[in-house]
């Protein structure tokens, strides 16, 4: 019976809770032979990977893909939090939300370094899910709160009964909404879920 | 207990039981509420993009869970895959996959080769492996009377491995069509896990047939064929350092030359 009562919510990390594209472009990333890497490569895949973060490629596995992983997985571990994503996350616990931090990365690899990104930044958290598409993920879950800046879960959300609550940037602000709403600070979020 | 369940506990000893990866189309608050009630704790979960399958990083499992873990895993209710020793293993594992992002289950060429050299050159080094596919391709193992360091083991894979890619190459096949993983890996062994023999996959419900020459034995003459390596197959510490002498020691010279 207490776990039908509880509330929960889903939040992202990347771009949600911290700066990571911020982070991935400004970066002053070093070549260095861990990347396993000719130089000129480096430079080159990095171009490509401030260019296209998320690219879909034919093969799982390649150079570039694993070059990817090693950078994305520093920029985890550098990204900023946002102070009010940070208070909002403590709110959410004070209040007795069951929060699932829901997440792209591939958590085999990242999920030291996410966990004690969370603990680092007093950020509690109750789950670390890595779903490949949230909005399923929510509605299999029975979680009818998603924070997400991506422009999939905005649109698609509403559809399926999963309200979405996204950062407005640059790539989605003048996406067209099905039921989503678009905040400038979590403290806007706090008001919207007790609705 | 189970005779199946026995078996695997009996082919994967030395393996660490206290912490797993369960592959499970259960899922939901009260699943984990019940995984998590007896003291297992969940690090994290994972929602895959094919079918519905949910993937649970378990750590803090006792011998008892992992019993009952395993039966489930016969019962085809889940899979249990387990992560390697950090320092010594008895078993080794070559695992091939189809690496294309799209239809990955299809059987392609370069796995089909590279199996069949891998299992040719272990036959040769007197290591009969055990084939058993895997969904995306093969698991390669061979298993070991006692433990054997893991830098010892990688090198032995990876110059084994090596010999197989060279002949895709001479093939004129492309080795990057196929993505090929060694375990336990130095680089990556308390990340990646292997799913063990006898249950379905998960994601598409086929159970884990053995390989033996170009045929997949069916699931009950699979069982057989596992029970038998168990007791035939497993090989002593001085037949893999014959082995390791003949495809490492003796290559490193011409690698040494061609550096």
């Amino acid at each position: 019976m207490l776990l039908a009562r509880l509330r929960t919510i889903a939040v992202d990390l990347d771009d949600t809770l911290n700066n990571f594209t911020q982070t991935l472009h400004e970066t002053p990333f070093v070549y260095h032979n861990r990347y396993a890497l000719e130089p000129a490569l480096f430079d080159e895949y990095l171009d490509r990977l401030r260019t296209d973060p998320w690219a879909v490629e034919e093969l799982l596995s390649t150079e570039f893909s694993y070059f990817r992983a090693k950078i994305h997985l520093e920029c985890y571990q550098r990204a900023q939090a946002r102070a009010d994503g940070i208070a909002f996350m403590q709110w959410l616990k004070r209040e007795g939300w069951r929060t699932v931090i829901c997440t792209h990365r591939d958590l085999r690899t990242s999920y030291d370094t996410t966990k004690a990104w969370l603990e680092r930044n007093e950020i509690p958290f109750d789950y670390i899910f890595r779903a490949g598409n949230k909005i399923v993920f929510c509605k299999l879950w029975g979680i009818d709160i998603l924070v997400d800046d991506h422009l999939f879960n905005i649109q698609h959300g509403g559809r399926y009964g999963v309200r979405v609550f996204y950062p407005v940037n640059d790539l989605n602000r003048t996406v067209r909404e099905d039921g989503a709403r678009g905040f400038q600070t979590f403290d806007q979020i706090k008001s919207w879920i007790a609705e | 207990m189970d005779r199946r369940v026995a078996l695997i506990k009996e082919f994967y000893l030395g393996l660490p039981t206290d912490r797993v990866k369960l592959e499970a189309s259960a899922f939901g608050f009260e699943f984990l509420s019940q995984l998590q009630a007896h003291g297992m704790q969940l690090e994290y979960g994972e929602l895959t993009l094919s079918k519905v399958l949910h993937k649970y990083k378990l750590a803090n499992i006792t011998q008892t869970q992992m019993y009952e873990l395993l039966a489930w895993h016969v019962a085809k209710l889940c899979n249990v895959c387990l992560y390697f020793d950090r320092r010594a293993n008895s078993v080794l594992a070559f695992n091939l996959d189809n690496n294309h992002a799209t239809n990955g289950s299809r059987l392609i060429p370069e796995v089909q080769l590279a199996v069949r050299t891998l299992v040719e050159k272990l036959n040769e080094l007197d290591c009969k492996p055990l084939v058993i596919a895997s969904g995306r391709g093969y698991h390669i193992w061979c298993r070991l009377r006692a433990a054997i360091a893991n830098d010892r083991l990688y090198r032995f894979m990876l110059h084994t491995a090596a010999g197989a890619l060279l002949t895709l190459q001479r093939r004129g096949l492309d080795p990057n069509n196929m993505k090929f993983t060694l375990y336990p890996d130095l680089r990556i062994q308390d990340l990646v896990s292997l799913r063990l023999f006898g249950s379905e996959h998960a994601k598409n419900q086929v159970f884990s047939r053995i390989l033996v020459g170009d045929d997949l034995l069916d699931e009950e003459a699979s069982w057989a064929y596992f029970e038998d390596y168990l007791e035939s197959n497993t090989l002593a510490l001085d037949t893999f350092d014959k082995a390791y002498d003949a495809v490492v020691t003796s290559a490193t010279p011409v690698i040494a030359k061609a550096s």
